[in-house]
């Protein structure tokens, strides 16, 4: 209501271009808004049988005789006598509608009706036809066409273009809006210097040439596209799709031609070249929520992802809102139900399951792997090695045979009846952490435990019997130090049990991150360090690269652990020791357990140790901490305990498990064929991954009633686009997606182009020449230059400004053009009158002025300290996150851990998009979380982002390293660096004033800071990043306060 | 976006008239004010706090008494119930009836039933309405949290907070208008719950609900960073707003002043937060009465917050407590939540009814969904989605009445259903809000917290 009355006012200050009425500018949004709910396309909600949005049907005669509309006299069309009705019951629209007609729009509509009720196709819904340049009237100001249409719209007002933006603003708005990234001070200066014609376009092709351009313009359409690092629903958990993110990033470089960059999207499986890239853009169809939630019901989810699709390809392709037309035929535009499942069914090719698995094997469905030269060599010799390897212990099964087998099994469970294999659980003498954590032994004393028992959480106190609990401080890495006294015997084999508790954030194991990680486990006799053989697990299922032997094979960057979430109460880590261990009785025996891997915190919150005298003791899932552990599960004890006959599949592979692993004459070929099986994980989880879009026969798609999952009445719908757009030729067959693609590109589609024309004119000028941009339809709004925006899809489709070196669909064409338009490079400061009669900038007077986006808050932040890493693409990075800010997810539960070194510094896109709970620093700055399709991101203001730039610990490091910087080359005085420091951040020299309040803060703080030299020296050292401090530590602090500032100001943080 | 447009017009209004930012400042210094101007009717509440109770809450064993599941312990569900409908986790499963494992009981002078393991919200009947027949159409935790948040099964949407702190506006500007408290406890799987429910969607994020937390900082960044004390701070936000005067001055632009006033209002939280969370200063007895103990981040902690919030003037408080999700084992969970959220609720109802502030707020206690009277396993109950019960109290909700009914076993709303739309255009009515009024255009269509449906539930009204 609010918006459309604004929207009139809008209207009332924007002069008609002529005094006669257009339809499509001035009746259809009044129609649109206030008629068409109940005289609209929509059969299901019309009321009276009429109609309208067709004018055979407003003309026709009513039973009485009378006629809605009655062309050129409005004293006999009923609805003119019905809007302008004084009895509240023949008033329309009616007035439980909350629809009210001004006036004005009363009259705009007798005014139609007298001059004939002429009608107009829907403007987005014609072909696009390249309109006449009109003349200029202000020929100095005119860069090329886009000139012409916007002083065409201004010179029936009194406004006039501003002139061009002083060369420093300039060069800092078109680098912000082509790289996100501003402009030093000697690019500015020698811009400034560059006195050529064409120093401004050497620029713009400076910038667009760069990696950085093609940054900043992939993040509105990883908005677009819903591009995201996690899956969306329920535990949200990471699902490989960043090579996708890279596949836009690369196309964007390389320039690729729209329309390709659309058909590999959609298509790029079915493409007849298609190869692992165009595979990789096909990750679009794959890159919707899913769901793992238990008792989801797949049909239901099934539906939602088809829909999710629909909706993605309407809003970003053809600028309509489809959405609707899930449950029933759209009230106001021509788009009906069976035209979104037929837009459905083009997707009914892609193979996928309701419930889309988020671990284990099978998580995440079909995936493209994508392993560089090296990486597919190492995958084939380690495949050659596993085929091997198999063989050779498939020939010693063999040469063992069943009978012996099953003898040497009944033995065994002799010996672990007699207690044999037991796990002595140790009582540890003394346990200390390097890292700063404080460890406490638990032996008789009760401790609390809080586990999940089969979907019930239980708390319970018991006594530790030999527990380790980590508590205290935190360290990102840890070493565990444990000193032993295991009395005297032979000890065959080492355990080490990681017990959970529900109250640790790392996957209920582990004290952070999301899993658990043990990169070393080391044991010393006296000086000797103890080698072991082999290494065993109770988790069977190898995930994120997490095998036994990466715990003993002195490799730092592999490691065991679990990073899964299913629901054992411990997990237990055998080593098998080399050669048999001897103690006496008061040996000490000391363990070393680590965590140096990447994984921040993810070192165990509680553990025991154990011994066992026999190797064939099993690693087993422990339900209690008990003073010894069963060397057998009691599953692996009835397996061997049922008849061969009567085994089941998981019986046989539990018993042929034990004989491989256990079995003397079968260990070592065992051991080499798990080492080689190790290897494999691990390099998979190296290798990039990406979910693929793989096409099988399309399963039926049926029209759902009003959306219902569950109503199979529906018609069945072959994939079709919508039927007012045309029919698409396939010669008879069943349409694919690379039809639909071929079709969304076709020049003679009318909306590709203008949609995305009128979102990169958004991109631009902050508001698009039609400000509703995910519907262009009759909802939307009249573009304010109709003509321009025509003007600019044709030149899309096909460049003539400059076109040298241009194609067609050029997208980077489009984005110089414009750029290059005197229209952008005009000042954005308003004349009063144009401020007074234009305040939204509709008329494009002159430039706009607005906060920069999420992403591109941080990378000037960092750019301009000095602390950006510039890499371009990569897995997505972790910048710092406050601790805590996932405890509202589970499945695993998890806390965060932050990435290390350069990647803490990377650019704002590259952060790990975390649908459920993004990032919040992005976030506060409207960032959108990619749930859905977003094409239109809000922008505000709030309290919450003041607290970001001044306290996220990402800023407060920047403020450092940048006041770090000014101390060391910005000069000698506060003036000086003052200056240094402003033209670094905004790229101008401070007014005196400004210089004034900045030095007043720098010496308030410096005094502060020479009295607490404690406080200062925690300043100058905020971050990870290492820099040389040299200096006093109270000036650098004080400096740092007046480099946080000017990071703070909103000029910083702005466009202009 | 509506909200755009009329700050333009205030901004633009505010230099015709020549007032500048010292009469923006005091504009605001009394709260915010919201699109609804002036309310469409008359209000009876001011504000809602929202006693979550996320996991989905069985009805069987709180609000809703069903002897004659009782009698049918062990049989087969009649497949009259059942037939055609959604099914969560017992999908393929025999479906057999799981009588209530709890008694219920009449309590006060108006005789409402409610489980004998809720004694306190039982003392307190007589200013309650208990809704037996809501329903909802989402079976799963996420997108049932947020049908029940927004009103759409589509994410994007705005919660309903978002709705209200846009509608409305809030009566502090030393907090934000829209808070959300968390809290979970033994007794049951903890579901994850996702930022969305809280969203501002399409709204400008300036209305989202802002999460106070137990542990760390109460609101993220709000705490100084290490090195910087509070008169570094003060005097960097001084300087900051000094310098963004000097640009407003020189240009004029509106979103300047704006941004000065997020900075001092950014000020003023770091200093009131800390002070709102702590309730150590709370009397003995208060904390005695929720049986919160400060600092432990519990759901009684967090009632006695959300009373503070409440009295500070902000508008929506949600609090979600978690882990209902009683798959199994509901006859040895059930008590452990009962005794979490028993005292607390009824801590909160009176402790505001003696304040005078119960008849201008709002308290509503319930979850996503109910939960089916089919055991699952032989000890829980799934997910259930076609009747389930709702509390609710103060802020012009007839006191001391049950409304609606499920079925003579529990299964579907069958008298006077209420829908999630119907539930929400009723908190909408009550804050004087016309729920078809309150829209916001997105993709050209009016969106709205009720979708396309929606009636005020005239029966619960005093």
């Amino acid at each position: 209501m609010a918006l459309s009355r604004t929207l009139l006012a809008a209207l009332c200050v924007l002069p008609a271009a002529s005094a006669a009425i257009s339809f499509n500018r001035d009746i259809r949004p009044i129609m649109a808004d206030t008629c068409f709910r109940c005289h609209g396309p929509d059969k299901n909600s019309r009321m009276a049988n009429l109609r309208l949005d067709l004018r055979e049907e407003a003309v026709k005669p009513r039973r009485n005789g009378a006629a809605p509309i009655v062309p050129g006299d409005p004293g006999a069309s009923l609805i003119v006598k019905r809007i302008f009705s004084e009895n509240p019951a023949l008033l329309m629209p009616p007035k439980a509608a909350h629809k009210d007609l001004s006036p004005a729009q009363r009259n705009t509509i007798r005014q139609w009706v007298q001059e004939g009720a002429v009608y107009e196709g829907h403007w987005a819904y014609q072909p696009v036809q390249r309109p006449p340049v009109p003349e200029a009237k202000w020929k100095d100001r005119v860069r090329n066409p886009i000139d012409a249409f916007v002083q065409a719209r201004l010179a029936g007002t009194k406004l006039e273009p501003a002139p061009e933006a002083d060369k420093r603003t300039l060069l800092r708005r078109v680098s912000l809006d082509l790289t996100g990234i501003p402009p030093t001070p000697a690019e500015i200066e020698a811009f400034e210097n560059d006195t050529a014609s064409d120093a401004y376009a050497k620029v713009v092709n400076r910038l667009m040439a760069s990696d950085r351009y093609a940054e900043k313009q992939a993040m509105l359409w990883l908005d677009a596209v819903r591009y995201a690092d996690t899956c969306g629903f329920h535990g949200d958990n990471a699902f490989p799709a960043w090579p996708f993110r890279d596949y836009v990033l690369r196309s964007i470089r390389d320039n690729l031609p729209f329309d390709q960059f659309t058909r590999e999207q959609l298509a790029g499986d079915l493409l007849p070249d298609a190869d692992d890239r165009t595979r990789t853009a096909s990750a679009f169809n794959r890159l919707t929520r899913t769901s793992a939630e238990g008792g989801l019901q797949p049909k239901e989810y099934l539906a939602k992802y088809g829909a999710d699709r629909v909706r993605t390809l309407s809003s970003v392709w053809l600028g309509s809102t489809m959405g609707c037309a899930e449950c029933h035929d759209h009230k106001f535009d021509p788009f009906l139900a069976r035209d979104f499942y037929s837009m459905k069914a083009f997707f009914a090719d892609i193979r996928e399951t309701g419930l889309v698995p988020d671990q284990g094997e099978k998580a995440w469905g079909d995936q493209l792997m994508l392993p560089d030269a090296v990486q597919k060599e190492r995958w084939e010799s380690i495949a050659a090695n596993l085929a091997k390897t198999r063989q050779a212990l498939s020939a010693k099964r063999v040469e063992l045979g069943a009978a012996k087998a099953f003898e040497w099994e009944k033995a065994l469970l002799e010996r672990f009846r007699r207690g044999d294999l037991d796990w002595n659980v140790q009582r540890p003498v003394k346990a200390t952490s390097r890292g700063g954590a404080t460890l406490r032994i638990y032996n008789d004393e009760a401790l609390l435990g809080v586990f999940d028992r089969g979907g019930s959480v239980i708390s319970e106190a018991a006594p530790g019997n030999g527990m380790i609990v980590a508590e205290g401080m935190v360290p990102d890495r840890d070493a565990y130090i444990v000193d032993l006294r295991p009395g005297a015997g032979v000890w065959a084999s080492l355990g080490l049990e990681v017990i959970s508790d529900d109250r640790l954030p790392g996957a209920r194991l582990a004290r952070g991150s999301d899993r658990l990680v043990v990169s070393a486990v080391e044991a010393f006799s006296g000086n000797s360090k103890l080698r072991f053989s082999g290494a065993r697990s109770n988790m069977t299922f190898w995930d994120a690269g997490l095998t036994p032997w990466g715990a003993i094979d002195d490799d730092p960057n592999t490691a065991w652990g679990a990073a899964t979430y299913r629901t054992f109460r411990t997990a237990f880590l055998a080593l098998d020791l080399a050669d048999p261990l001897t103690t006496g009785a008061d040996s000490v025996i000391r363990v070393v357990v680590r965590n140096d891997s990447k994984f921040r915190r993810a070192q165990p919150g509680r553990f025991r140790i154990a011994l066992a005298r026999d190797r064939a003791a099993q690693p087993v899932a422990d339900r209690e901490a008990k003073p010894t552990v069963a060397g057998m599960s009691p599953e692996l004890v009835k397996a061997i305990e049922t008849p061969a006959e009567d085994r089941t599949e998981a019986q046989w592979e539990l018993t042929g498990d034990l004989v491989d692993s256990t079995h003397e004459a079968l260990t070592p070929a065992w051991a080499a064929l798990m080492r080689a099986e190790a290897d494999r994980v691990v390099l998979r989880e190296e290798i990039p991954r990406v979910v693929a879009t793989v096409s099988v026969e399309p399963e039926p798609t049926r029209i759902l009633a009003r959306g219902n999952f569950l109503d199979e009445s529906g018609d069945v719908v072959q994939p079709a686009i919508p039927a007012f757009l045309g029919k698409l030729e396939t010669g008879g067959k069943r349409a694919t997606r690379l039809d639909l693609a071929n079709w969304l590109v076709d020049k003679n589609n009318p909306l590709t182009a203008r949609a995305y024309a009128n979102r990169t004119w958004r991109q631009l000028f902050g508001t698009g020449l039609s400000k509703v941009l995910e519907d262009l339809g009759s909802q939307g709004e009249w573009p304010t230059h109709p003509e321009l925006l025509d003007w600019l899809a044709a030149e899309f489709m096909t460049p003539s400004w400059e076109p040298a070196g241009a194609h067609s669909w050029d997208m980077r064409h489009l984005v110089r053009t414009i750029v290059m338009s005197h229209a952008y490079r005009q000042s954005s400061s308003p004349s009063p009158a144009a401020l007074q009669a234009d305040p939204e900038n509709r008329l494009l007077a002159r430039q706009s002025r607005y906060r920069v986006e999420a992403e591109v808050v941080r990378d000037i932040a960092l750019s301009v300290s000095g602390l950006l890493a510039e890499k371009f693409g990569g897995p997505s990075v972790k910048p710092y996150q406050p601790r805590g800010y996932l405890v509202a997810l589970n499945f695993p539960r998890r806390d965060y851990s932050e990435s290390w070194g350069e990647d803490l510094y990377r650019r704002g896109l590259y952060t790990f998009w975390q649908r459920t709970f993004l990032h919040p620093s992005i976030a506060a700055f409207d960032a959108p979380t990619r749930e859905e399709c977003t094409v239109n991101r809000t922008s505000s203001n709030t309290p919450l982002q003041s607290l970001v730039l001044l306290n996220d610990p990402i800023y407060v490091e920047a403020a450092r390293v940048f006041g770090q910087n000014m101390v060391a080359r910005g000069g000698k005085s506060p003036a000086e660096r003052i200056a240094w420091g402003f033209r670094q951040a905004v790229g101008r020299t401070p007014t005196t004033e400004e210089t004034g309040v900045l030095a007043e803060l720098y010496r308030n703080n410096l005094d502060r800071y020479q009295t607490a030299p404690a406080e200062a020296r925690k300043l100058v050292s905020a971050g990870e990043y290492p820099i040389a401090v040299n200096g006093e530590p109270a000036d650098i602090a004080a400096s740092i306060t007046v480099a946080r500032a000017i990071l703070n100001l909103h000029e910083t943080i702005t466009r202009n | 976006m509506a909200d755009f447009h009329t700050q333009i017009a205030r901004r633009t209004f505010l230099r015709r008239t020549g007032a500048g930012l010292a009469a923006l400042r005091t504009l605001l210094a009394k709260g915010t004010t919201g699109v609804v101007q002036p309310l469409h009717h008359a209000a009876k509440a001011k504000r809602v706090i929202f006693l979550y109770q996320a996991g989905g809450p069985s009805h069987l064993e709180t609000f809703d008494p069903k002897p004659k599941l009782k009698e049918m312990h062990g049989k087969p569900m009649p497949e009259s119930f059942t037939k055609g409908q959604q099914i969560a986790q017992l999908q393929g499963r025999p479906l057999v009836c799981f009588g209530p494992q709890f008694d219920f009981q009449r309590y006060g002078a108006s005789g409402q039933q409610m489980t004998t393991l809720f004694p306190q919200m039982g003392s307190i009947a007589d200013d309650v309405c208990i809704v037996r027949s809501m329903w909802t159409e989402q079976i799963n935790h996420d997108p049932a949290h947020t049908v029940m948040n927004s009103g759409a099964i589509v994410t994007g949407r705005p919660s309903m907070g978002s709705w209200i702190l846009y509608g409305l506006g809030a009566e502090t500007e030393d907090l934000p208008g829209f808070v959300v408290l968390m809290s979970s406890g033994r007794g049951g799987q903890m579901q994850p719950i996702a930022a969305r429910q809280w969203s501002a969607g399409i709204l400008p994020s300036k209305f989202q609900g802002v999460k106070l937390n137990s542990v760390g900082d109460p609101v993220l960044y709000i705490r100084n960073p290490e090195g910087i004390g509070d008169a570094v701070q003060a005097d960097s936000i001084r300087a900051i707003n000094r310098l963004n005067k000097l640009q407003y001055d020189a240009l004029e632009d509106p979103e300047i002043q704006t941004r000065i006033a997020q900075y001092e209002m950014a000020a003023r939280m770091q200093t009131s937060v800390p002070g709102l969370m702590d309730v150590s200063k709370e009397p003995a007895k208060i904390l005695d009465d929720y049986g919160a103990k400060p600092g432990d981040g519990s759901f009684a902690s967090n009632c006695l917050l959300a009373r503070r919030l409440a009295e500070r003037g902000v508008r929506f408080i949600q609090l979600y407590h978690r882990d209902w999700d009683h798959h199994a084992g509901i006859a040895g969970n059930m008590p452990l939540k009962a005794e979490e959220v028993d005292r607390p609720t009824a801590a909160l109802i009176r402790d505001l009814k003696e304040r005078g502030m119960l008849d201008e707020t709002l308290v509503v206690w319930g979850g996503e969904f109910g939960r089916t009277p089919m055991s699952q396993g032989g000890s829980g109950r799934d997910h259930h989605i076609k009747g389930f019960s709702y509390m609710m109290a103060g802020g012009g909700i007839k006191p001391g009445i049950t409304y609606g009914a499920t079925d003579e076993l529990g299964y579907a709303a069958v008298e006077n259903p209420v829908s999630v739309h119907d539930f929400h255009a009723t908190m909408l009515h009550l804050l004087g809000i016309d729920h078809l009024r309150l829209t916001v255009k997105y993709q050209g269509l009016d969106a709205r917290l009720t979708g396309i449906s929606g009636e005020v539930v005239r029966g619960i009204l005093a």
